[in-house]
């Protein structure tokens, strides 16, 4: 079997023989990526609204449902709504210390049963996950950021912050306020760069998805076909007063 | 090369594909539509541009530095605690998955769609050695059930039919299904979420990993790039090193213009970024993760002739667009790469020989230069593998002859003259209507193109009687 070093090496001998197509650069990176995030977070606190506007049209033009409401209180009922039109009791969900807000306390009054994902990484606790959330057919999250110019929703993995509750069961329904209004891939990559500086963050976070709509296919002669592995729906339920959770 | 298909020579491959009038009308169609959904994504994009010029910059400078970058990406994946192979050959990449099932007591694994996989013909092997790989890309799926090869880089199977899959899923499934997209698809789900849930590995391979965090990126459309890098308790990503890229800044300039180019979609619904296995406290993902850096013939194309074919992502545009592709499809190919690109990525991994018939399966117009992402120059890397060829000897004796004496008669004035005034007098048989409709020994460009006869009076015959 080949080695690191050798395979460097001939790696190596082949660039010494060659400089390149070019005189190229990659791209310019902020030296301080952290300020260079606070700014954009600045930024957007007097111009969400239009990244708003622009992120429900891209959103809705992906086939995503898009709810708002003014406060964190009118939440459940919105999900109640979309549980009662699916004719559905179950639901997974993040955890308190994920969404920022208890789920579980929030629609059991309307007789939904809540399936939050355990805190911690206890094998037993991971099997049995497993099961509910394949079987869940309403999964709630929060999201990291969303991104306005493509209508993404992005979503780090963690504690409590399972990969599967938005890929899993059939309805994926994200939760968010303002503060995670993104309008850029740019920008996206300057809040990358800031958290993986982060000493905390850059060791957390195993997956990161970027998800754009529903699940879809175009494999059997082109027919856009939606839900083939993942969600059948993505819904958003924006809430005005929600305040920074990440 | 005991290949069933290579042993068809390419132009009866061709020839086959021609005659076939399904596979004429899904090729029209398939490739039509993504050449609008293209135009219509960049329409919407006014920096597309300075887009596609800075990402043809970043992977020229990731070559130029790329033992560093390699370096960086192997350190960082091992502090995140992923394991980092190096595979100097397909052989060795197999040999790597096929010793982790073993230690592993693996008996199943799901797969995302990976044409880096497809290149090592690692399902063969897998089979071979007891496990059982499950395609889980719709495209594949369909293609794996139907013991076929994909047609096309980003859809696999638009040379079948819906009712081609429903046949086909009614048999290898064993149920009565309708020919409807909607009701095949739902079968897929069905069949393969049971899969992602039971099996131990997952294998993909990679659209880009950053070097400075350590970050295998994934994109798809169906999710099921997610399933694998979730669910299962081995990953595995089978890479090719250049697919290396510095930063998270560099990845979202790739990110604007992948799906763009691809699908027409802005992104596509699924970009997965994973940084190691689990980490610590998270209940979900993979216990181990293993990464091959395969070389496979690209290590020394770094210096080669095929350089700027480094650069590419896999997006398929330039199937699209090609004019011969358009006519044939991917199987005529014959190879895992078919299409402008896959001519160049064919000579990288076979070498040139293995393309002296696709060398020339292009007309050179270009257009694959436009459409690509990152202008791979592809017009002039095959017009530099025919120059290798003939250098070679690789080409056919009689084509190297006939190039020979058309070079020695452009070389001399006088020969070049007299050759004008003995060819217009041995045509004479041959022309009809203006045309030369039929040449002894040129049957197989005359049966389908008129050539233009040698003019009663030459350019420069009149231009001498001018200048007088």
């Amino acid at each position: 079997m080949t080695t690191r070093a050798e395979f460097l090496d001939r790696v190596r001998r082949e660039m010494r023989k060659t400089r390149g197509l070019f005189p190229a650069v990659s791209a310019p990176r902020s030296a301080r990526p952290q300020e260079a995030a606070d700014a954009v977070r600045r930024q957007l606190v007097e111009r969400w609204p239009q990244a708003l506007e622009q992120f429900k049209a891209e959103f809705e033009r992906i086939a995503g449902v898009f709810h708002r409401v003014s406060r964190l209180d009118e939440v459940p009922a919105v999900l109640a709504r979309i549980a009662a039109e699916r004719g559905v009791r179950e639901a997974v969900g993040w955890d308190v210390a994920g969404l920022g807000w208890d789920l579980r306390a929030a629609l059991e009054p309307h007789g939904i049963t809540v399936r939050p994902a355990p805190p911690g990484d206890d094998e037993a606790d991971r099997a049995r996950h497993r099961e509910e959330a394949a079987r869940a057919p309403l999964g709630v999250t929060g999201v990291d950021w969303a991104l306005a110019e493509t209508g993404t929703l992005i979503l780090t993995s963690g504690p409590g912050r399972p990969r599967s509750t938005s890929l899993l069961p059939d309805t994926h329904v994200a939760v968010f306020g303002p503060s995670a209004l993104l309008e850029t891939l740019e920008q996206v990559g300057m809040m990358l760069e800031a958290r993986h500086a982060d000493p905390v963050l850059a060791g957390s976070g195993g997956a990161i998805n970027f998800i754009t709509g529903p699940s879809r296919t175009a494999d059997i002669e082109l027919t856009l076909t939606r839900g083939v592995h993942g969600p059948k729906e993505v819904h958003v339920v924006f809430v005005d007063g929600l305040r920074g959770v990440v | 090369m005991s290949d069933p298909i290579l042993a068809t020579p390419f132009p009866r491959r061709a020839g086959a594909a021609l005659k076939d009038d399904f596979l004429q009308q899904a090729l029209t169609i398939a490739t039509t539509k993504f050449i609008d959904l293209r135009k219509e994504a960049f329409a919407t994009l006014p920096e597309g541009d300075a887009l596609r010029d800075r990402a043809r910059a970043i992977k020229e400078a990731t070559l130029q530095r790329l033992d560093y970058y390699l370096e960086q990406l192997a350190d960082n994946v091992q502090r995140l605690g992923g394991h980092v192979h190096w595979a100097a050959t397909a052989g060795e990449a197999r040999e790597i998955v096929l010793r982790l099932c073993r230690e592993r007591s693996v008996k199943m694994a799901v797969k995302s769609k990976s044409m880096a996989t497809e290149e090592i013909h690692l399902n063969e092997a897998l089979e071979h050695a007891g496990v059982t790989p499950i395609e889980t890309d719709l495209g594949e799926y369909i293609i794996q059930l139907a013991h076929e090869r994909p047609s096309h880089i980003i859809a696999p199977a638009i040379h079948k039919t819906k009712g081609q899959v429903a046949d086909l899923f009614s048999r290898e499934l064993k149920g009565q299904f309708a020919a409807d997209p909607e009701v095949l698809t739902a079968v897929a789900r069905r069949e393969l979420r049971q899969k992602f849930l039971q099996a131990d590995m997952g294998i993909t391979g990679a659209n880009f990993a950053v070097a400075d965090t350590g970050t295998l990126v994934l994109v798809t459309n169906e999710g099921n790039g997610r399933m694998v890098t979730s669910l299962p308790r081995i990953h595995v990503a089978v890479m090719g090193m250049e697919k290396v890229i510095p930063s998270m800044t560099d990845l979202m300039v790739f990110l604007a213009i992948l799906a763009r180019s691809a699908t027409g979609q802005k992104l596509s619904s699924y970009t997965t970024l994973v940084r190691g296995p689990r980490r610590p406290g998270e209940l979900e993902g993979p216990e181990e993760l293993h990464l091959i850096l395969m070389d496979n013939g690209r290590v020394r194309q770094i210096a080669g002739t095929l350089r700027e074919a480094l650069y590419c992502l896999r997006c398929g545009a330039c199937l699209n667009v090609c004019p011969v592709y358009r006519q044939i499809g991917g199987h005529a190919y014959g190879y895992t790469y078919p299409g402008p690109i896959g001519i160049l990525l064919t000579a990288m991994l076979e070498g040139d020989r293995s393309v002296k018939d696709l060398a020339h399966a292009s007309s050179l117009c270009g257009a694959c230069k436009d459409v690509c992402p990152v202008r791979i120059d592809i017009p002039r890397m095959l017009i530099e593998l025919r120059e290798h060829l003939d250098r070679g000897r690789i080409a056919p004796w009689h084509e190297r002859a006939l190039f020979g004496a058309a070079r020695r008669l452009m070389e001399s004035p006088t020969l070049f003259h007299a050759s004008a005034r003995v060819g217009r007098w041995l045509q004479r048989p041959f022309v009809s209507g203006g045309r030369v409709r039929r040449l002894p020994g040129f049957g197989g460009w005359t049966t389908t193109r008129d050539l233009p006869p040698v003019a009663p009076r030459t350019f420069t015959e009149r231009w001498k009687d001018l200048a007088r």
